[in-house]
């Protein structure tokens, strides 16, 4: 007979089994490539949990979570495992981008392009000498004319984007030395060093190595597992599962692609997936980790509380980087009744409370944009600051004037009003710094007035109708929980559009049904979108060039589009966006061009744009500091633009 | 006989089982409003910060659909489909191209298989054996404690066990990581102490949240069994305790408990992504998450034909074995 003695032994020794397992807590044994030796174990010091210093381990939380895929490495494929540092650390782009100001630096070539031609459609490139592959081969005109042969060559078995954009604009090409190559575009190039180089951060020309994918047969097929690198790390180890990948500096940093930057302090960079947003916060207040990406404020907020090392990158309101190249807007089908009607746009545009919406859905941490693209260090004097007074004048067909310039005051005085300390709230010009130069006046009575100058009244049920007197719906497609911030900020126009007699159907779709809804006619009335007003520089053709007949599908179309998205159809915009692409960026006549097509999506609120995207990105200062943050805005802060390589050597160690 | 012709018609419907799940998963995510190849350049033009002429986009478009198999009429796909699927092969995975969707099912297996029938099998082994011991002294204080574990454990949704277990035993008590960490190479001792090091936590919360459902199931089952007739008859002739309890209430009320342990392992994928998902675990929950919101159809066809499969094979395992544990279907009673 089992006794009660007898049974609390047995718990005990259940206890002690699952004790014995939970003592299997081993220091992890340090993980290297083939062929390599270990890291080196320290005296003292923490270790990571892949057997490397602490403090000479820069650890980063993954953009793309997960890889099914982590050991593909070959650029020339759609696949590989970009966002695990590859384009930051490993490789080398003959033109770079300075996310702080928006202008291309060389950086494989020795100098801006040099154009041969006034039509500017012939090129020369000349490269930087001394610039080594991490195997100890030089990098030479070699490597790049090999690329473009094997572009040319296989554009039907590669899929990375950039094969098709380089074969359709890139004409002919020749060697003159090994440090000098011609290239012919088939049109006037004017945007050549971001094309072939690096715009925002990707590159559509991601130059391999000729000694090593030469000797491929089946490219599309190689892996490129321990790739030979341009840049200043190499990869040393990685999870065949997917969650981490671990670059280590080269010895030979200074004859890499980077190299003019500076040595790059960390020893190790570790990519890691922290995890579902919970585990993430937890670890992130433990010092696991030194970088987060896209953390929501509510998380960071209670990460601060408990960790006095994790800081945002302001200290008062709105906290955040707002400089990303696109913004949130309202994508709406233009072609589609009666989104197709200024009238019944602008209406949609006064009913919007976006001070609301930013403060429901973002705690107030958002910098509005009124124009169809972000509001940047960058943008804001090429495009905003010219524009103010045309916005200040501008009416719509019934003389009323609906732009608030004073819409940063408002915030302040409403996030006041709610109690927060004066003290996180910015004062003088911060106010339009951090909140932007204005938005739209929220106005439900001019907005009603738009509507029923349309036929569009609304019934017994306090809702529009449309014009004939039927009932009307909007569907307004926002991303389910893949992305929390968008989805709260989708649910808050829902429910702000409701309040002003809009019935509305919030519908959350996954990722990939995100993209189909956004590309299909059928599919597509109104969506929470970020991707019609991405604009990082002054070449708003860059993003724009879509605007154009060749996008329009009929509305009842359900064949995909892929540009275009707000189905814009006015001439004045195609032929502006025509011009522009055959200006020369640097002349004044091109921003006029661009202010002209900004002028117009206005007039017409072809996109209804809300706030620059508020990137959380957190850091955690326990063992390295001087991260880019606002008094200290020496590049923009993310891991996965440009902008990590100037971060990579301008940190510092803490000393743990 | 009998026996054969039942055998034979489990068989028979385990196919035709097999074959409608694969042409439903062939046919359902092209009647989903998700087109892979839009997906693709879209994602692309996001990720270069570029838009891409009207001709480079045809020519990516008309590329991709070569590539992924895309072409021709819906007949012809899936006629094609059912002869690569009868092989293993799911095709290429549209946004890992060209990665075949059977070497990133294959790496994602042992992951979820390992975690999760170990798991079932131990919540099973404990939460029966505390259970018969709880319904056989159900009399007894020690038996009432037992019960109220199980009660307690039972109705809290697993993601609140989860995050409770998380915040226990790696956050306060840092006894585990938070995400784990699988270090590469071929396996070692370290290696294998640090996988379940870092399988630790999820497999607790799985035992724990299988474990209450078994306790109470078998405590009813073996406080009924205990008063039948015929275990009445073996404690008359002098049968130890322990011996009716193992050999008379166990044997029987163990039936319906084995159904359900052999329709819980075949069910272990449905329950993988929330597990996977909160410890950040490697396997097919994840694997078919990211096919899901990425619009990979093969991906996504090759987990689900996977689930397919498990599930409708072991509903055959058990009917097949069910006539060994009880002889009223093996003498056809």
């Amino acid at each position: 007979m089992l006794t009660n003695d007898r049974l609390i032994r047995v718990v005990i020794l259940l206890a002690f089994v699952l004790s014995v397992i939970a003592g299997c807590a081993a220091p992890a044994a340090s993980p290297a490539a083939p062929g390599e030796a270990a890291a080196p174990a320290a005296e003292a010091g923490a270790m990571t949990e892949v057997g490397t210093l602490r403090s000479e381990t820069l650890i980063v939380q993954t953009f793309d979570g997960k890889t099914n895929a982590p050991d593909n490495m070959n650029p020339l494929m759609g696949g590989y495992a970009i966002w695990r540092g590859f384009r930051e650390l490993a490789w080398g782009y003959l033109w770079e981008m300075d996310t702080a100001t928006g202008q291309s630096y060389p950086e494989l070539a020795a100098e801006l392009p040099v154009v041969l031609n006034d039509e500017y459609t012939q090129f020369e490139i000349r490269l930087r000498p001394g610039v080594y592959w991490s195997d100890g081969v030089e990098f030479t005109a070699d490597d790049v004319i090999f690329t473009l042969d094997t572009y040319f060559n296989n554009k039907d078995k590669l899929t990375y984007f950039g094969v098709p954009v380089i074969t359709n604009y890139v004409l002919s090409y020749e060697k003159v030395d090994d440090y000098t190559l011609r290239v012919e575009t088939v049109k006037p190039a004017y945007d050549f060093a971001t094309t072939m180089g690096v715009y925002t951060w990707g590159s559509a020309f991601n130059i391999v190595p000729s000694h090593v994918f030469g000797k491929v047969e089946d490219l599309a097929a190689f892996k490129n597992e321990y790739p030979v690198t341009l840049g200043a790390y190499t990869l040393k180890s990685y999870d065949p599962n997917g969650q981490w990948h671990l670059w280590e500096r080269r010895e030979d940093w200074d004859r890499s692609a980077t190299a003019p930057l500076g040595e790059p302090v960390a020893h190790y960079v570790f990519y890691k997936n922290f995890g579902d947003e919970q585990t993430r916060t937890l670890a992130f207040i433990k010092n696991e980790y030194d970088v987060d990406t896209f953390m929501s404020p509510d998380s960071i907020e209670a990460a601060k509380a408990q960790n006095p090392n994790v800081h945002t990158f302001a200290a008062a309101l709105p906290y955040h980087d707002m400089n990303d190249a696109c913004s949130y807007g309202i994508l709406l089908n233009n072609q589609k009744a009666p989104l197709d009607k200024p009238e019944v746009r602008w209406a949609l545009a006064l009913s919007l409370d976006l001070p609301s919406v930013g403060i429901n859905s973002m705690s107030g941490q958002f910098k509005a944009s009124a124009f169809p693209m972000p509001d940047t260090q960058i943008t804001r004097p090429a495009f905003f600051e010219p524009l103010q007074a045309w916005l200040n004048d501008f009416a719509l067909a019934d003389g009323y004037k609906p732009y608030n310039p004073g819409f940063g005051t408002d915030m302040v005085n409403k996030l006041t009003e709610m109690g927060m300390d004066a003290s996180l709230l910015p004062t003088g010009d911060a106010v339009t710094g951090n909140f932007g130069l204005g938005w739209w006046k929220t106005d439900p009575a001019e907005a009603e007035k738009l509507m029923n100058s349309v036929g569009m009244t609304k019934g017994a049920d306090g809702f529009y109708t449309l014009s004939d007197g039927s009932p009307w719906t909007l569907e307004l497609v926002i991303p389910s929980d893949w992305n929390k911030v968008m989805q709260r900020v989708g649910f808050s126009i829902a429910d702000s559009w409701t309040k002003a007699g809009f019935k509305v159907n919030a519908r959350q779709v996954d990722n990939g049904e995100f993209n189909t809804v956004q590309d299909t006619n059928t599919l597509l009335q109104s969506m929470v979108n970020w991707s019609t007003s991405c604009v990082f520089n002054t070449n708003f053709v860059n993003n724009w060039r879509t605007f154009s007949a060749d996008y329009l599908k009929p509305v009842d179309s359900s064949e995909p589009i892929n540009g275009n998205r707000a189905r814009i159809d006015n001439q004045f915009i195609f032929d502006k966006i025509a011009e522009a692409g055959a200006m020369d960026m640097s002349k004044p006549e091109f921003l006029t061009a661009g202010q002209e097509v900004v002028k117009e999506m206005l007039t017409n609120m072809y996109y209804i744009n809300m706030m620059n995207i508020p990137t959380t990105i957190p850091t955690n200062e326990s063992y390295w500091t001087n991260f880019p943050k606002q008094d200290n805005a020496y590049a923009v802060p993310y891991t996965w633009w440009s902008s990590f390589k100037k971060i990579l050597t301008s940190i510092e160690p803490v000393g743990q | 006989m009998k026996l054969l012709q039942y055998m034979l018609q489990r068989f028979v419907m385990y196919l035709l089982i097999l074959f409608i799940g694969i042409t439903i998963t062939f046919f359902l995510p092209r009647l989903m409003p998700g087109d892979p190849i839009s997906n693709y350049i879209s994602q692309v033009q996001a990720r270069a910060g570029q838009s891409l002429s009207a001709e480079a986009t045809q020519q990516l478009r008309d590329s991709l659909a070569e590539l992924y198999g895309l072409q021709g009429d819906l007949f012809t796909q899936y006629t094609n489909y059912i002869g690569r699927v009868v092989r293993f092969d799911f095709g290429p995975s549209f946004t890992y191209y060209p990665e075949p969707v059977s070497n990133i099912l294959l790496d994602a297996l042992p992951w979820t298989a390992g975690l999760l029938i170990m798991t079932t099998l131990l919540a099973w082994l404990i939460g029966n054996g505390i259970g018969l011991i709880a319904g056989y002294y159900n009399k007894r204080r020690a038996a009432a404690a037992l019960e109220i574990v199980g009660i307690l454990l039972y109705p809290i949704p697993y993601y609140i066990l989860a995050l409770v277990v998380i915040l226990v035993f790696a956050y306060w008590l840092a006894l585990f990581p938070l995400s784990p960490t699988f270090l590469p190479g071929p396996m070692s001792w370290s290696k294998s102490v640090s996988i379940i090091h870092n399988s630790f936590l999820p497999a607790l919360t799985l035992v724990l949240a299988g474990f209450g459902w078994n306790v109470l199931a078998m405590k009813a089952l073996a406080v009924a069994t205990k008063e039948d007739p015929y275990v009445q008859f073996a404690r008359l002739k002098g049968t130890t305790d322990r011996t009716r309890m193992t050999q008379y209430v166990f044997r029987n009320a163990m039936l319906p408990q084995i159904t359900a342990l052999i329709l819980s392992l075949g069910f272990i994928f449905n329950g993988a992504i929330q597990t996977e998902v909160i410890f950040s675990y490697p396997g097919i929950g994840m694997t078919m998450r990211a096919a899901a919101g990425a619009g990979d159809y093969n991906l996504l066809y090759g987990s689900i034909i996977l689930t397919i499969f498990a599930v409708a094979t072991v509903t055959l395992v058990l009917d097949l074995i069910y006539p060994l544990f009880d002889p009223r279907i093996r003498l056809g009673g």
